[in-house]
C-alpha cells in the first residue's frame, strides 16, 4: 500500500509530462506559423533621413522626432466616445474621424506628425484600439531660407517619406537610407521571451548632404531680394550668387517661394524653382556672349569702330536702339557701354550666322546644366535650319532665345574665368557614418580664350564705369557687369509694359570671388534693369564684399 | 538504504524545482528590465533629438534676427568704410 501512492503520483506525473510534450510537438513542429503569428512581433525600425548642413555646417533640415497615430477599429468600444476624445485633441472634425472606424479592417491610420505633448494628451484618455508608431519629421531651424533649394519631404502611394524638389528630390536615394527590422518573441505584456527568437538588424541611416550654399550669404541675398521686389513692384524675382572659378552655388533664392512647415498649403507652381525651371528672354545680359564669341574668332578688335547710323532693317524689320539714339562711330567696348541693339546686330553679322550658332551650343544654351537640384529645364534653342536672319539678328541682343538663369550663370561664369563652362552644383559632399565623399567642380569644355576672357572682363567693367546710368558702387572696388532689359513675349507679340529686368555682375575683376545674376519679373516702377536689378546688385555686392573681406583695390 | 534513495530522490527534485522557479523569475525580471531599457533608450533618442533642435533653433539666424527684434536691436551693420574708405585707410 505503501509504495502504491508514489507510484500513482509518478504515473499521473508522467502523463502530464507527456501531455505537455505532445502539445509542445504540435505547436513547434506540426504547426510553428500559429506560435510565430501570436508571439513573434516583427517591427521595421524606420531609418532617420540624412540631415542637410550648409558649408559652414550649419543644419538647414533635419529631423525631430513626431509620431503616427493609428486605430484598431476591432478593439474600440465605443465609437462615439472615441471620436469625441481623440477630436477634442486633434480637432480633425468628429464626421471624418468617425469614417476612419471601419470595424472590418484591422489597422487604420489617422494622423501622422503628432508631437510628443499631442501624444501624450492622447494617452491619458487609456483609450483601447489606439496606437502610435514612431516617426520622424523634418524640422528646418532656419525656417524657409532656402524653400526652393530644399525641397520638401511629402509622401508616396504607400504613406512612405519621399523627397519632392531641390536637393530633396534629387538626393532623395541618398537621404532615405535602408530601414531596419526587428524580431523578437515577446509575452502578452511586451516583454521579451528570453529563450525565443530575439533578432535585430539596424537601420542604416540616410547620408547626411553639405551644401556649397553659406546660410549667411543666403539670408542677405533673400532680405534684399524681399526689399527689392517690395521696392521696384516686381511680381516675382531671383538672385543667384555663385563662385565663377568653380561654379558653387554660393546663394540661389527666388522669391515667391513657399513655407516648408505648411507646404501642402501651396499650389504647384510654388514650389517650381524660377532659377532653374523657369525661361526667360536674357535681353542685352546675352550681348556680352555675342562680343566674347566675335573677339574669340576674331571677327573683331576692342578698338574696331562701327559707325553706327540709325536703325537697321533686317528681313523686313526694324532693329533701332534702346533710346533711339545713334552714337556715329561707336567702338565694340562703346557697343557693350551703350548697349547698342544695332551695333550688336553689326557684331553677330561679323561673326557670322554659322559661328553664332555654334558658340550658343558651346555656352551650353538649350542644354540643362546637370546642376544637382530637381526640376531643371533644358532651355530653348531652335535647329539651326530653321533660323531666320531676324533670328540671328535679335539673338545678338538677347530677345528670341529662351534661357533659364541657371545656364546664364553658368555661361557666364564661363566668360570670366578663362573660358572654362564647369557643370553648376550645390552639394559638395556627401556623408555617411565615418565614409565621406567630396563632390568638386568639373569643367565641361572651353568656350573661348584666357585672353578673350579678359578682353570681355574689361569691357564690362567699362560698361559699369561708363555705362548710361551712375549706380550707387562701393567706392575702390572694380566691379564688372552688364544690365538687361527684355520684353516679355505674350501672344505672339512683346509687350513694352511688361519686362524682365535683370543684371548680372562679378567682382573684383582681377580675381572674381562672387557672380551674381539678379532677376526682376515686371517692376513696376521701371522696366529698365538700369534701374532695378542693377540697384539691387549693388546693394548685394557690397554686402558681399565686406562678407568675403575682400579689400578695396 | 531505499529511504536514502528516496529522500535523495526527493531532494534533487526539490532543487529542480526551486532553480527553475528561480530562473523562471529571474527571466521575468530581465525581461523587464529589458522592456525597460528598451523604452529608456527610445525616450533618451527622442529627448537627444529636441535637445539638438533646440540647440540649432537658438543657433539659427532666425532666432538671432526674431532676438534682435524682441530687444530693439535695430542698429544695421552698415558696411561704412566702403562709402568713406578714410576709416578703411587710418592707421
Amino acid at each position: 500500500m505503501s509504495m502504491i501512492k508514489p507510484r500513482l503520483l509518478f504515473i499521473i506525473l508522467l502523463i502530464f509530462y507527456l501531455l505537455i510534450i505532445v502539445k509542445l510537438f504540435q505547436l513547434q513542429v506540426l504547426n510553428p506559423a500559429s506560435t510565430h503569428t501570436t508571439y513573434l512581433k516583427t517591427n521595421r525600425i524606420p531609418p532617420e533621413r540624412g540631415k542637410i548642413y550648409d558649408r559652414n555646417s550649419q543644419p538647414l533640415a533635419v529631423n525631430r522626432p513626431s509620431f503616427l497615430l493609428y486605430i484598431e477599429p476591432k478593439k474600440i468600444e465605443d465609437a462615439s466616445e472615441f471620436v469625441k476624445k481623440i477630436d477634442a485633441i486633434l480637432q480633425l472634425g468628429e464626421a471624418s474621424l468617425a469614417s476612419k472606424i471601419d470595424k472590418t479592417k484591422n489597422w487604420v491610420a489617422v494622423q501622422s506628425g503628432l508631437d510628443k505633448d499631442k501624444k501624450q494628451r492622447l494617452l491619458e484618455f487609456k483609450l483601447k484600439g489606439l496606437g502610435f508608431e514612431d516617426r520622424f519629421q523634418r524640422y528646418y531651424p532656419e525656417s524657409s531660407l532656402a524653400a526652393h533649394l530644399l525641397g520638401f519631404v511629402g509622401k508616396d502611394v504607400q504613406g512612405e517619406d519621399v523627397g519632392y524638389f531641390g536637393v530633396e528630390g534629387y538626393f532623395n536615394k541618398d537621404l532615405t537610407g535602408l530601414p531596419g527590422i526587428i524580431k523578437s518573441d515577446r509575452d502578452l505584456l511586451g516583454r521579451p521571451i528570453l529563450i525565443g527568437t530575439q533578432q535585430k538588424l539596424d537601420p542604416e541611416n540616410g547620408r547626411d548632404l553639405y551644401l556649397t550654399i553659406d546660410e549667411s550669404v543666403q539670408e542677405t541675398v533673400k532680405k534684399k531680394l524681399q526689399t527689392g521686389i517690395e521696392r521696384y513692384k516686381a511680381k516675382e524675382g531671383c538672385i543667384l550668387v555663385t563662385n565663377p572659378q568653380t561654379l558653387e552655388m554660393l546663394a540661389l533664392t527666388c522669391l515667391p517661394d513657399f513655407d516648408l512647415d505648411r507646404y501642402y498649403l501651396f499650389s504647384e507652381e510654388f514650389f517650381r524653382n524660377p532659377a532653374i525651371s523657369n525661361l526667360y528672354e536674357p535681353g542685352s545680359t546675352f550681348k556680352p556672349f555675342i562680343m566674347a564669341a566675335a573677339l574669340d574668332n576674331k571677327s573683331v578688335q576692342p578698338d574696331d569702330f562701327y559707325d553706327e547710323k540709325g536703325p537697321v532693317e533686317i528681313g523686313g524689320y526694324t532693329i533701332k536702339t534702346w533710346n533711339n539714339k545713334y552714337e556715329g562711330q561707336i567702338s565694340m567696348t562703346g557697343i557693350i557701354e551703350k548697349s547698342s541693339n544695332v551695333g550688336m546686330v553689326y557684331v553677330g553679322e561679323r561673326l557670322g550666322y554659322k559661328n553664332i550658332y555654334s558658340y550658343l551650343k558651346k555656352y551650353g544654351f538649350g542644354q540643362a546644366t546637370g546642376i544637382d537640384l530637381q526640376g531643371e529645364a533644358d532651355g530653348y534653342l531652335k535647329e539651326e535650319f530653321a533660323w531666320y536672319p531676324i533670328d540671328f539678328a535679335t539673338v545678338s541682343f538677347g530677345q528670341g532665345i529662351a534661357v533659364t538663369p541657371i545656364q546664364m550663370v553658368r555661361a557666364f561664369a564661363s566668360l570670366i574665368n578663362g573660358g572654362k563652362l564647369l557643370k553648376p552644383f550645390v552639394v559638395q559632399k556627401i556623408s555617411s557614418g565615418n565614409e565621406e565623399k567630396s563632390i568638386d567642380s568639373k569643367i565641361e569644355r572651353k568656350t573661348i580664350s584666357a585672353k578673350t576672357s579678359e578682353m570681355i572682363k574689361k569691357m564690362l567693367h567699362s560698361a559699369v564705369e561708363n555705362g548710361e546710368v551712375r549706380w550707387a558702387k562701393p567706392k575702390g572696388y572694380q566691379i564688372a557687369g552688364k544690365t538687361g532689359t527684355a520684353q516679355i513675349p505674350i501672344e505672339g507679340h512683346y509687350d513694352p509694359t511688361k519686362t524682365v529686368a535683370s543684371f548680372v555682375g562679378f567682382a573684383p575683376v582681377s580675381d572674381p570671388k562672387f557672380l551674381a545674376l539678379v532677376i526682376l519679373r515686371e517692376p513696376q516702377t521701371s522696366p529698365w534693369g538700369s534701374e532695378t536689378a542693377a540697384p539691387l546688385f549693388f546693394e548685394v555686392a557690397k554686402e558681399l564684399l565686406v562678407y568675403y573681406n575682400i579689400a578695396p583695390e | 538504504m531505499k529511504s536514502l534513495t528516496k529522500y535523495f530522490i526527493w531532494f534533487i527534485f526539490a532543487i529542480l524545482l526551486t532553480g527553475n522557479v528561480f530562473i523562471f523569475l529571474n527571466s521575468i525580471k530581465l525581461s523587464d528590465e529589458i522592456n525597460h531599457f528598451e523604452k529608456e533608450t527610445k525616450n533618451l533618442h527622442q529627448e537627444n533629438l529636441n535637445i539638438e533642435n533646440k540647440i540649432y533653433e537658438v543657433d539659427s539666424l532666425q532666432y538671432a534676427a526674431s532676438m534682435a527684434s524682441e530687444l530693439d536691436f535695430t542698429q544695421k551693420a552698415e558696411p561704412v568704410y566702403l562709402e568713406n574708405l578714410k576709416y578703411a585707410k587710418s592707421q
